[in-house]
């Protein structure tokens, strides 16, 4: 780690100002930056958290969206959206031990954007929105590629907002040692649609799989996917699995997602 | 005083005989509250004052070695010196080397090759002045490419091979390849040296502190009088403590410059470079076979690597010699030297990954030949060393074999793969034997009788796996005394020489010299009491001749007592073979659509002699056939194929097995006592659980789903692609 000033602003407008010093950080649950500095990976000057910040708390349901404060943590995310968005409570229980579930925000994933990540999944199987304190960007536009969002220099998430579906459910491939998943597929049902989001997979990061949408537009079940499959080109290929292996986890974890959805 | 044995012949047994019933029990470890309660100190802690701190500095390359900004990193804050001395040690020494291994810091043999070691006033700052030091190689990498050298080494032929294969009814001929393995022992390595005049007291996480001390003296250029070496608790080594280590020699060097104690540690992912590996092998099995399974002919040859300058090569076949009947045989390895990081001795050196990769082949025989697999293997068992034409001491595989087989309930198999499907999961069961040399070192070892008890020392290590509690109960049901009478001190240099831990013989030798000075004392008392040691009983501090029964303490009159016991390999094991067996048996599930493997459950016998403590002793073989999971199913450290250095050398990339991949284990004991062990009738156990097991586990895997891996590991991947 090299060294860096810490600030703790207790407001958004606050966080804003002091992240406008040059090389300035915001530190969420520090689960993915604090490794990070401590690999010396990343020189911050100064790290502001996000953490005495009110208004990037509190999950709610407003009317059919669930939003989600930008530094809710992985354990409040999987408590309090169980009886309304199933899936994403199952993601966020599994992310990671209790001890990332308790520090780790949504906020902080979905601006690390890991092309392993769980949440990116959800976002954009249910095109949801990413709202931070300068505008609203949807899921579609906001990936733009592994670690590579459509976040500006010390735009800060404070909410995320997914439309609610009526059946969800997340399926991910763990890679045994850390648990990430080697490919994880978000599906989210809709009344006149089908999302379907992977992570994991792509060399260009987190997508939707719209001939599995379609087909399960017209028919929600395991079996609407059988006749499809994912090219190999493009996935990531490493240690823990080939390029092939991963397109074929993505048919099979879409179809055990289908199944389960609830 | 010293009571010499040199094991010739068959021993007679002494501990049937005794009263104390102590010995064999399932006893605690009289140090495990300390351990669980954080009292156990281990190397890197009871930091001495005004300790320095160092960290090791890796090599980037291979090459000519510049450190080219040394004196910049020697101005930073808090830093003492940073250190680039010839005498450093390039790799671990290997097991009972007894002297140092390659040293220097000018050329770089492998990428990760310490080069530096820089000391500062606390960790923090050694740490930050090590990540600064920047340092380059110049030249082109040598050779790391198993297949691009011309190995070294010829096996053993007998007979004639390649005739038996054509006129066998049933021929394979097979390749198999294992990755390179790491130990990773949960402590990590550590050492904190400080020097008095000319000696140097280093306290460490080693195995063998006699064979360490000399190494340790080698590397310095100081006589051995003057080294002294603790290591009370080790937490685990699996070999890679056997030889003395790169942080314990820097930090001896760094605190003779300083003047004042260093301490080093390694950080995970240096450990994984500059201990040794486990060699990646490739090994061509070839079995020939009459129409009833029985073996004509077996080859099994072994391709294995190591780094120019080192001693060691895998013995992969060592089992092989003597495993299975069969006139024809071609048996040894080659060795192929590349600049890789060092190989040496992980758990089970040889056995490990050889029984495993013959035990798949014997089931690939088993399927050509319409066998069952266990009767295979029975139909084979040799009479005598088919290698040396040597009786065995004792030979215990069909027992095993039998004792497991019933246990399991394998007579319920299909012999059919793919013969039961779950939903997604086809589930099937396989089997391997397991063999491992039994090897006797020598060991000295003294017990000193009080009133209080008695206290047994050598310099003997305890590495988790139960020796304080062992020579416990060795010494207290010789002598007569409860547990709590005795006290066990390990792991000091100051002690007599034991055997250190490592190759499963520290029990059995160590024990053995336990035994003696517990005999030495015995006979003192003996005279005391004017009788025959032979007609001694001694239990709970009385001691009993005919029918004189009287208080130790008494017998004692106020002296102190001390026995001494020295115990040396003789004819026994040149006359005789001597192995331990056991048999493995898996249930595994096989997922249809990822190729996932999970172990449902796992049973082993196993025969080794007297069972010292079942309870240490099961731990020995959970331990094994868990690396035998890991090994089949996930264990697999990669080489950079430019410079071969190790690209996931660390615990989230390379993955031993946890909790989650483990299922319930059983175990199983068979009784035996072999006389030609030594008095305690005992063999070495330590490691004869992961012999096979990993096979046991891919047969499993075969039987399931019709998929026979030779490359391990089977993950997913090469699972799926076999399934589709
Ligand atoms: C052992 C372990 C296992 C894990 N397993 C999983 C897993 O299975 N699945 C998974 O998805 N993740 C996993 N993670 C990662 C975890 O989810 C992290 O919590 C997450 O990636 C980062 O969130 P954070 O709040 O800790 O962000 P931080 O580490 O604090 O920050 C990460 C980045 O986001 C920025 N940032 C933080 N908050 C905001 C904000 N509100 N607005 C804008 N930028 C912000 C920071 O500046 C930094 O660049 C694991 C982590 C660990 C340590």
């Amino acid at each position: 780690m090299y060294a860096f000033e810490f600030e703790r602003p207790g407001s958004l407008d606050a966080a804003v100002k002091a992240l406008q010093e040059e090389d300035a950080q915001a530190l969420g649950g520090g689960q993915t930056l604090i490794p990070t500095l401590k690999q010396r990976l990343a020189m911050p000057s100064k790290l502001v958290s996000l953490k005495g910040i009110a208004e990037l708390q509190g999950i709610a349901q407003e009317g059919d969206v669930l939003k989600v404060g930008g530094g809710s943590t992985h354990g409040a995310v999987a408590r309090e959206t169980k009886g309304i968005f199933a899936g994403l409570s199952l993601m966020a229980s599994k992310i990671g031990d209790p001890a990332v579930r308790n520090r780790g925000t949504m906020g902080g994933s979905l601006a690390n954007n890991d092309p392993a990540a769980c949440y990116p999944a959800a976002l954009m199987a249910t095109r949801g929105t990413v709202v931070t304190n300068t505008r609203e960007i949807a899921a579609e536009e906001y990936f733009q590629g592994l670690f590579t969002t459509a976040l500006e220099e010390g735009e800060i998430i404070t909410s995320i907002r997914f439309p609610l579906p009526e059946k969800s459910n997340y399926q991910k491939f763990e890679q045994p040692a850390s648990r990430f998943p080697l490919v994880g597929v978000f599906v989210a049902k809709y009344g006149d649609r089908v999302g379907v989001g992977v992570t994991g997979a792509s060399e260009d990061g987190v997508f939707a799989w719209k001939e599995a949408e379609e087909a399960l537009a017209g028919n929600f079940a395991p079996e609407a996917v059988d006749d499809l499959w994912v090219s190999a080109e493009g996935m990531m290929s490493d240690l823990h699995g080939t390029a092939e292996y991963r397109a074929h986890l993505v048919k099979v974890m879409t179809k055990r997602a289908v199944a389960a959805a609830e | 005083m010293s009571l010499d044995l040199k094991l010739d012949g068959r021993s007679e047994d002494r501990f049937g005989t005794m009263a104390q019933g102590l010995l064999g029990t399932p006893a605690d470890r009289p140090e495990g509250v300390l351990k669980v309660t954080g009292a156990a100190t281990y190397a890197a802690e009871n930091l001495p004052e005004n300790c320095a701190f160092g960290m090791l500095v890796r090599a980037p390359g291979q090459g000519k070695v510049t450190a080219v900004n040394a004196d910049e990193v020697r101005a930073m804050p808090g830093v003492l010196a940073v250190i680039r001395d010839e005498r450093m040690i390039r790799n671990a020494a290997q097991g009972t080397a007894n002297e140092a291994p390659v040293q220097g810091v000018d050329h770089a043999e492998y990428v990760g090759q310490p080069v530096a070691v820089v000391v500062a006033e606390s960790f923090e700052q050694a740490r930050h002045a090590a990540q600064s030091l920047k340092i380059t190689t110049e030249g082109s990498p040598g050779p790391v490419d198993p297949d691009a050298v011309e190995p070294e080494g010829e096996p053993t032929r007998t007979g004639d091979l390649d005739s038996a294969m054509k006129d066998a009814v049933h021929a394979l001929d097979l390749t198999y390849t294992t990755p390179s393995h790491s130990s990773t022992p949960m402590e990590p390595h550590a050492a904190i040296a400080e020097w008095d005049g000319d000696r140097v007291s280093v306290r460490a996480s080693l195995q063998m502190l006699k064979y360490n001390r000399n190494e340790l003296a080698d590397c310095l250029g100081i006589s051995a009088e003057n080294v002294r070496i603790q290591s009370p608790f080790v937490g685990g080594g699996f070999g890679s403590k056997l030889g003395i280590t790169a942080e314990a020699v820097s930090a001896a060097i760094a605190a003779r410059e300083l003047g004042r104690p260093v301490r080093v540690v390694q950080h995970r992912r240096q450990a994984f470079e500059t201990v040794t590996r486990r060699s990646e092998t490739t090994q061509r099995i070839r079995l020939a076979a009459d129409a009833e399974g029985r073996l004509s002919g077996l080859g099994h040859e072994a391709l294995v690597s190591n780094l120019p300058g080192e001693t060691f090569a895998e013995p992969v076949t060592q089992a092989s010699a003597f495993a299975y009947a069969g006139a024809h045989r071609v048996i040894g390895e080659r060795l192929a030297r590349l600049h890789r990081p060092a190989a040496g001795s992980v758990r089970a050196p040889g056995e490990a990954v050889g029984v495993t990769a013959f035990e798949c082949a014997m089931d690939e025989l088993a399927v050509k030949t319409g066998l069952d697999p266990v009767e295979l293997r029975r139909r084979n068992i040799p009479d005598k060393d088919p290698s040396s034409g040597k009786p065995f001491s004792s030979h215990m595989l069909a027992a095993a074999l039998d004792d497991g087989a019933g246990r399991f309930g394998w007579s319920d198999r299909a012999p059919e793969p793919r013969s039961r499907r779950e939903g997604e999961w086809w589930i099937g069961s396989g089997m391997a034997a397991a063999f491992r040399v039994n090897i006797m070192m020598e060991a000295e070892a003294r017990i000193d009788l009080t009133p209080d008890g008695a206290v047994v020392e050598t310099d003997m290590t305890d590495l988790g796996t139960g020796t304080y509690a062992i020579l416990t109960q060795i010494a207290g049901e010789a002598l007569g005394l409860p547990a709590e009478s005795v006290t066990v001190r390990l792991g000091d240099t100051d002690f007599p020489p034991g055997s250190g831990s490592g190759g499963s013989w520290g029990s059995a030798t160590t024990g053995n010299a336990v035994w003696l000075a517990a005999l030495d004392l015995r006979r003192q008392i003996a005279a005391r009491l004017d009788c025959d040691e032979a007609e001694l009983t001694l239990r709970d501090g009385q001691a009993t001749c005919g029918n004189v029964t009287r208080a130790l303490a008494e017998v004692l009159g106020g002296d102190d007592l001390r026995g001494h016991g020295h115990i040396t390999a003789g004819d026994a094991f040149e006359d005789v073979v001597q192995s331990t067996f056991g048999a493995h048996f898996a249930e595994v599930a096989v997922s249809d659509v990822t190729g996932e493997v999970r172990v449902r459950r796992m049973l082993g016998s196993f025969a080794a002699g007297r069972i010292l403590n079942e309870k240490t002793a099961r731990s020995q073989c959970h331990g094994g056939m868990t690396w035998g999971i890991g090994m089949a199913l996930t264990e697999e450290l990669t080489h950079d194929r430019r410079d071969g250095h190790m690209v996931n050398r660390d615990l989230a990339e390379y993955h031993v097995a946890v909790n989650a991949d483990v299922p319930p284990l059983e175990v199983h004991f068979l009784e035996e006592l072999d006389p030609w062990s030594g008095p305690m009738q005992s063999k070495g156990l330590g490691e004869l659980g992961i012999c096979g097991a990993g096979a046991a586990v891919l047969n499993a895997v075969y039987h399931a789903c019709g998929v026979r891996i030779r490359d391990m590991p089977a993950t997913p991947d090469k699972v799926l692609a076999g399934l589709e």
